[in-house]
């Protein structure tokens, strides 16, 4: 199958490469970039698990054609963390032990990242509200959502 | 390292290139990717020979007031609409409707135009486009010019899964008349939880009110037809009388009568006409107070 070349920007480096036109960004970023922070959930954008920022908006990667990213700029969890530090959202996860399994935490912590970059102050409703597509079948909800919750009030 | 430009993924500029793009043999067009994706991802449906993504086609995004009429692109993402001051203004019974589809994740990427496309009974856009005799401009290829022709949204739907979309005739906006001012129009659905949720069944309706009798009524319901389905019967139930719980019941029986719901995974027959007519009960409550 003839390839493509995709150019885009991940976690602030410019990458190019060649791709099979139907891969999807979930496919290109774990399998040729190995940022395997972001998960393979369901590959049906139900769960929330391969949650990404693409220009801004988050969105389920396992719904994004990789070549429609041509140009674009992707936040994986792996571009949060600084100078080897946690980024202060990831912290206040740690520390309401809002993680069990930890397999749904990249793609929650992207979720609450972009719900927080358009609403730095929201309300518990607004917290579920920008969480209403990521499942953790642990089900941790309520320590999850304190934790963006604690992030919002001025960090943990 | 130049690569062989592939023709399976097709990236046309213009509406013309696109329609010609579409018109291929077995070629999808990729708006959103949202409901396509899922299609093939597990192997079931196999992958179409080409995908036309219709990112970077000109002129085909965007929500715009035009000659008195509110005009969104097909392209117009689901976050958009939601937002957007022109459709919250304007019709924000469509605003709130995008709003609740599937989840932030979903509606980023989700379009209008492909909500549209998919005719999925359910689709949450086709009931609020029904209440404001929303207008889909359409788009085509003859072979030597660009041909356009303009279908009302109660007319785009043949069945599920399925409009009258030629292959190569591509849905480039959706046009509809600001709601009049007076006009009450509220749209809601019901489901097991608010996110991530296919109707069990919706329900909208729009009526206006002068010296307290209805003189305009529109009904619509998803999720209880083969296709989003305006509710004649119900509309005539409301026409020329006062909004009392007579007329509010009788308008229950009709949509009762009038839908054709099935059983399926989400629901029995019965009980979508029990929520419809509980659902449109409610709205039209609403407008009393």
């Amino acid at each position: 199958m003839s390839l493509v070349e995709l150019a885009f920007v991940v976690n602030g480096e410019s990458v190019t490469l060649s791709v099979p036109p139907f891969a999807t960004l979930l496919d290109v970023l774990r399998d040729d970039l190995e940022l395997t922070g972001t998960k393979y959930g369901c590959g049906e954008g139900e769960c929330g698990a391969c949650s990404v920022i693409l220009d801004g908006k988050v969105v389920n990667a396992c719904l994004v054609p990789a070549l429609e990213c041509e140009g674009a700029e992707v936040l994986t969890i792996e571009g949060l963390a600084f100078g080897g530090k946690m980024h202060p959202l990831q912290q206040a996860f740690v520390d309401h032990g809002a993680i069990q399994c930890g397999f749904c935490t990249p793609g929650m912590i992207m979720a609450a990242y972009a719900l927080l970059e358009a609403n730095p102050s929201p309300t518990e409703e607004d917290v579920k509200r920008g969480l209403e597509g990521n499942l953790c079948r642990c089900t941790g909800y309520r320590k999850i959502v304190d934790a963006v919750l604690s992030f919002a009030g001025g960090g943990a | 390292m130049p690569l062989e430009q592939s023709d399976r993924y097709l990236a046309p500029h213009t509406v013309q290139e696109a329609t010609q793009d579409a018109a291929g043999q077995g070629a999808a067009v990729l708006a959103g990717g949202t409901d396509l994706l899922p299609r093939w991802s597990k192997g079931v449906v196999k992958q179409p020979d080409a995908l036309v993504s219709l990112k970077d086609v000109e002129g085909i995004n965007g929500i715009a007031r035009i000659n008195g009429e509110v005009r969104v692109g097909a392209l117009a993402t689901m976050s958009e609409i939601a937002s957007d001051p022109i459709i919250r203004d304007a019709a924000p019974v469509l605003a709130n409707a995008a709003g609740r589809i599937a989840c932030p994740q979903v509606r980023n990427r989700a379009t209008i135009g492909g909500n549209l496309c998919n005719a999925s009974p359910a689709a949450d856009t086709a009931v609020p486009l029904i209440l404001l005799d929303a207008v889909l401009d359409i788009a085509a290829w003859n072979g030597s010019s660009l041909t356009a022709r303009e279908v009302p949204v109660t007319k785009f739907f043949k069945g599920p899964g399925a409009t009258v979309l030629a292959p190569g005739e591509l849905l480039t906006h959706i046009r509809f008349k600001p709601l009049a001012a007076g006009a009450y129009a509220a749209w809601d659905k019901f489901g097991t939880r608010p996110a991530m949720e296919i109707a069990v069944a919706s329900v909208g309706v729009a009526v206006r009110l002068d010296g307290g009798t209805i003189v305009h009524a529109r009904v619509g319901y998803g999720s209880v037809a083969p296709v989003p389905m305006r509710g004649r019967k119900a509309e005539v139930a409301l026409m020329d009388r006062p909004l009392s719980a007579e007329t509010i019941e009788r308008c229950q029986a009709a949509a009762r009568d009038e839908i054709a719901p099935i059983t399926d995974v989400r629901a029995s027959e019965g009980y979508r006409r029990d929520v419809v007519a509980v659902m449109l009960g409610r709205l039209l409550r609403n407008v009393e107070s």
